[in-house]
Formats: C-alpha cells, structure tokens, sequence
C-alpha cells in the first residue's frame, strides 16, 4: 500500500462567517482535502465539501425541456447573455459569499445591462446600513475588543450558533493584552427573547419580549439620562433589571455591543439600530463604548464596501437610468420581486430561493434564472443556465472583509474541478458575451 | 392537538449551518431545518412525542415540519423554526420600506398532524415553481 502525499496550509482563513477566521490548518492528499484543524463545525463541513461529490455541478448546465444537460462554457453563457439581455429589468443578487474582485465585475455587468444590483444585505443587516448612514457609528476592530473590553454585550445575537468561534477568538475566552484571564476578566450580557445557548453562558441574561427591542433601549436611554420611567416593566423586562444593567453599562471601562438578526429582522427595523447607535453614543458620556454588527456571510461587509467605491451605494442600486440609484424599500431584492417586477435573475453565491419569503420566490420562479452556483440548492435546481464557479478562498484567492471592515487576503488550497473557474472570471466572460451581442 | 396565539422566531443553528455546506438537497438538511423547536411546557399540552409532524400557520402561509423541545428556553409562548426553505414559507415578506423582510416575530398557530409529510428542500421549493403552470 502506498502512502499518499499529504501537504499542509498553515493560517488558511475559513470562507464561511463574517469572523473570517484566519488560522485554520489544511491537510491535502490528491487534491482533496481530508483533514482540518482549529476550524469550526460548519467551516470544517464547507471545506469538505468542496471534495467530489454527487451534489456539485462540474459542468456547465443548460436547462432544456425540463432537465439539465451538460453544455460548454460558450454555450452556457452565450444563454445567460441571451437572457440578460432580452430582460427588461434584470435582477443581479448574491455575491457575499465570493471575493471582492469577482464582485467589481459583477458591479460593472449591472452598470453595462442597466439592472438591477443587489447583495444579501438586503434580507440580513441592511437595516444596519441605514441606521449607520442616518446617524453614523462607532466601530473598531475586533483587536481591540479583545485587548480591551471588559463588557460584552450580543442583542439578538447568538454566536454559539452563527459564528462558533468569536467568542473564542475575540469576544469571550480569548486573553487580550488589557484582559489577561480572558472570560473572567469579561462580564457577558446577553439580550434575546429565548435563552440561546450563548445566553446560557453568560453572565447576565435579559429576557426581552419578540418585537420590543425598540422600546427596550429607548427605556435603557431614559434611564440612563436619569428619567424616572412610571412602568414597572418594559418589554417584559421588571424596572429594577433596566436598572441594574444601566448601573453595569456605565460602570464599565470598555464596553461593547455586538448585535444581531434579532434587531434588523424584527418589526422597526433600522430604527432598533439607530436606537442602539444613539444608546452608544450616549454612553461615552460615562465610559468607553462601541458597537459592531455580527456580519452573517464571510464577505458580505466585502460586498458592502465593492458596491459603495464603484457605485455610492452599499446595497439595492438601481442602474436602470444609466446612473446609479438607490433606495432600500424600492430597489431591494425583496421588495422588487414582491412587486413582480423583475423578468430574469442572475445568482451569484446565494440560494435566494431557500432564504427569501416563499412569495418572492414564487415570482422569482415566473422568469429565468441563471445560477452561478457549486452545488445543487434550491435555486439551482429550478434554474435555467447553471456556471459552475471554484469555490473562493479553497479552490482560488481573492480578497475579503471580516465582519469590522478589515480586508484579508483568501488563500488557495487546492485546485478546482477541470470546468470550474473563479467566479471573477465567468463574470468577465458573462460580461465580454454580453459586449460582444450587443456589437460593443 | 393544536396550539394557538404562539410567536414565531426563526434564525441560524449550528446543524442548520453544518446541514446547508453539507449539501442542501440532503435529508440532514430536512432534520436540521425542517424543524420547530417548542417550550417544555407548550410541547406538553400538544400530547405528541418529539418528532411528531406540525403543521405551522401564520398569516403568511404554512407549512409542515417536525416538532422537538427547545434546548434554548424556558421561552413559553414562542416556537423557533431555524433559517431556511421551510420557516421562509411562513415570514412576513413586509419590509416595513427597508428592503429587509420580518423574518422574526410572526403570530403562529400548530397543529399535530400525526401522518403528516415533511417534505424536503428541492419539493418544498418545487411547490412555488409549480404554481406557475
């Protein structure tokens, strides 16, 4: 028996969650990757299945009656240029799971089609964006908040599950320079309506009521002004805790607030951010106070940033009119299909059909679909034209923004499938096509 | 047995996350995210063993998914469905004009349904599709 060859990445950063980790260990045998260290469950499983398997497309699709069979690459995009252009008002949406140059030309192909530009901000923390851009914001980097904070606050926010290793890298076990014994020198407070298994292990847990988060920290403002507020509780939670936990903001020397879905997703939306912003604000009357927003996707912040430098705007741009417009509302995924507006869709790294309320699928359904996409999802599988990509940060390199706005660099550790390219360049080709049609 | 003016969370879990890089067409996805997570207490008047098929209705829609006892409560009054193709049938798709749908916080009623089929991703998603025709 021959012993295979194994190689092994050392600092390989993990394209799953906005903590981008950037210290995992890879070993490869065969181009495949057959052990990981220090990752988390869910960046372990995306590097594994990165590996042949039954479920990801290895070809270029082209939907023909009903089933998919293999296509060349000019063929497949000669059909996605096709349909892009005889859209009236294409849709692009996706791009926070891929690299920051693929998203530069995805920029780029909306501005020349006159479409519609999107990423998955839209359904995560675009209300976050809003609330920034109302009444701005005070951030760091997640350095400092491991060096330096000695409270740690998640509203709506449950890391344990959506990014498993902040709390060991930056926000909970981690010794900081300032905070030598790590989770004792932290005092954990966790705001949520269930007792989520971060609540569970933290030092303070305040039950808010669904839907209340708004009045919760309007309550938590007054209070902190001094206003004696006549209620016994808010939002579900008794007067004395609203003042127990003011005693504990103001007491701090550093204090942070990461929070989640459970203030952007619930019914005011940015106003519960702008509410959370203005609370920080005023807390640096007393002490030392940030906030930072758990980003879901590993380049969504990346998204963000590409979108604003090329076009002024973060997320839902119109190009409609030649120039760039945007408002959230009107040009967001969400609301666009809702409406019907939209007559074809081009996916890149997202499963809108899984993530998006059934009745925006359901209209996303009446009209193609082109999906460049690894594995069979929910949007691929209904989908007309599938551009089968190398998976970002495993199969090829790019560039990518953690969560605090820092931009990393992807590495490669293996080498993709024959038949697929970096999502970079199917978009400069989708885009040459496109040109190239139109006699341009 | 069914259960009424409950309030319905939804969100990310970790075998929600670990299920959809697992492969999305996967029965571990159905498990994973197919799933309503109940209160103790709640789960005891609805006199069903865990696993049993629910059927979830909000103003929105419904849909059908295994029910379990939550790991995360006490959180009487409130059921969580994770993330994904099958609590996305029952959300609220107002933005409020914000571009962000109300994913969280829908009022929600259940009902055991003992033979009940718990479809996977591709024919929960297919139903949308078919509609077209």
């Amino acid at each position: 028996m021959t012993q295979k060859k194994i190689t092994t990445h050392y600092d390989v950063l993990c394209p799953f969650c906005g903590t981008l980790c950037d210290d995992l260990e890879v070993d490869i045998a065969d181009n495949e990757i057959i052990e990981m260290r220090n990752s988390c469950q869910i960046g372990t499983k995306k590097f594994f299945s990165s590996n042949p398997s039954g479920h990801r497309y290895l070809k270029p699709q082209i939907k023909e009656k009903g089933t998919f069979r293999d296509a060349t690459w000019d063929e497949a995009l000669d059909k996605a240029a096709d349909i892009l252009i005889k859209a009236k008002r294409p849709l692009l949406y996706g791009f926070s799971s891929t690299e920051c140059e693929a998203q530069g030309v995805g920029a780029e192909l909306a501005e020349y089609l006159r479409a519609i530009l999107d990423n998955t901000a839209s359904v995560c923390h675009g209300p976050s964006l809003l609330a920034i851009q109302d009444v701005g914001a005070p951030l760091s980097t997640l350095g400092e908040y491991k060096n330096r904070a000695d409270l740690v606050i998640f509203w709506g926010s449950n890391p344990v599950h959506a990014h498993p290793r902040h709390l060991s890298r930056y926000s909970d076990y981690v010794r900081g320079y300032f905070r030598k014994d790590g989770r004792n020198d932290r005092y954990i407070v966790v705001v949520d309506p269930r007792n989520t298994h971060t609540a569970q292990i933290a030092d303070l847990y305040i039950k808010v009521n669904p839907n209340e988060d708004y009045e919760l920290l309007n309550a938590i403002r007054a209070v902190l002004r001094g206003v004696e507020l006549d209620a016994k509780e808010v939002s579900g939670v008794p007067m004395e805790d609203i003042k127990k936990l003011v005693d504990i903001l103001k007491k701090c020397h550093f204090g942070v607030i990461f929070f989640g879905m459970g203030l952007t997703q619930t019914i005011s939306h940015h106003r519960n951010i702008d509410s959370a912003i203005c609370l920080v604000r005023e807390l640096n009357d007393h002490t030392k106070f940030l906030l930072t927003p758990m980003r879901g996707h590993y380049n969504v912040a990346g998204a963000n940033q590409v979108f604003t430098w090329n076009t002024g705007y973060a997320y839902s741009i119109d190009f409609s009119r030649e120039y760039a417009r945007y408002n959230p509302g009107e040009f967001s995924s969400v609301d666009l299909l809702m409406n019907d507006e939209v007559d074809a869709t081009l996916i890149v790294a997202s499963d809108p059909a899984s993530n998006f309320p059934a009745g925006a699928v359901r209209n996303m359904f009446k009209h193609p679909i082109i999906a460049i996409e690894p594995h069979h999802t929910p949007t691929s599988v209904y989908a007309d034209v599938i551009l089968p990509p190398a998976f970002a940060g495993i199969e090829c390199e790019g560039t990518a923004y953690r969560m605090d706005k820092v931009p990393l660099r992807l590495r490669k550790v293996k080498d993709a499938p024959v038949d697929c390219l970096p999502d970079k360049e199917i978009l400069e080709r989708l885009l040459e096509k496109v040109k190239a049609k139109e006699g341009k | 047995m069914s259960l009424t003016n409950l309030i319905l969370l939804t969100g990310r879990t970790i075998n929600q996350g670990v299920a959809l890089e697992g492969g999305k067409v996967t029965k571990e996805n159905v498990r994973a995210a197919g799933i309503c997570t109940f209160d103790k207490d709640d789960f005891k008047k609805l006199d069903c063993i865990a696993g049993t098929p629910v059927k979830v209705t909000t103003d929105f829609g419904e849909v059908m998914v295994y029910s379990t006892i939550t790991e995360e409560g006490p959180h009487p009054g409130i059921i969580f469905i994770p993330m994904g193709p099958w609590s996305n049938q029952v959300v609220n798709p107002d933005t409020q004009g914000c571009g962000t749908p109300t994913y969280k916080g829908m009022k929600a009623k259940v009902e055991t349904v003992k033979d009940g089929r718990v479809l996977d991703a591709i024919e929960l998603i297919g139903k949308l599709k078919e509609v077209q025709k």
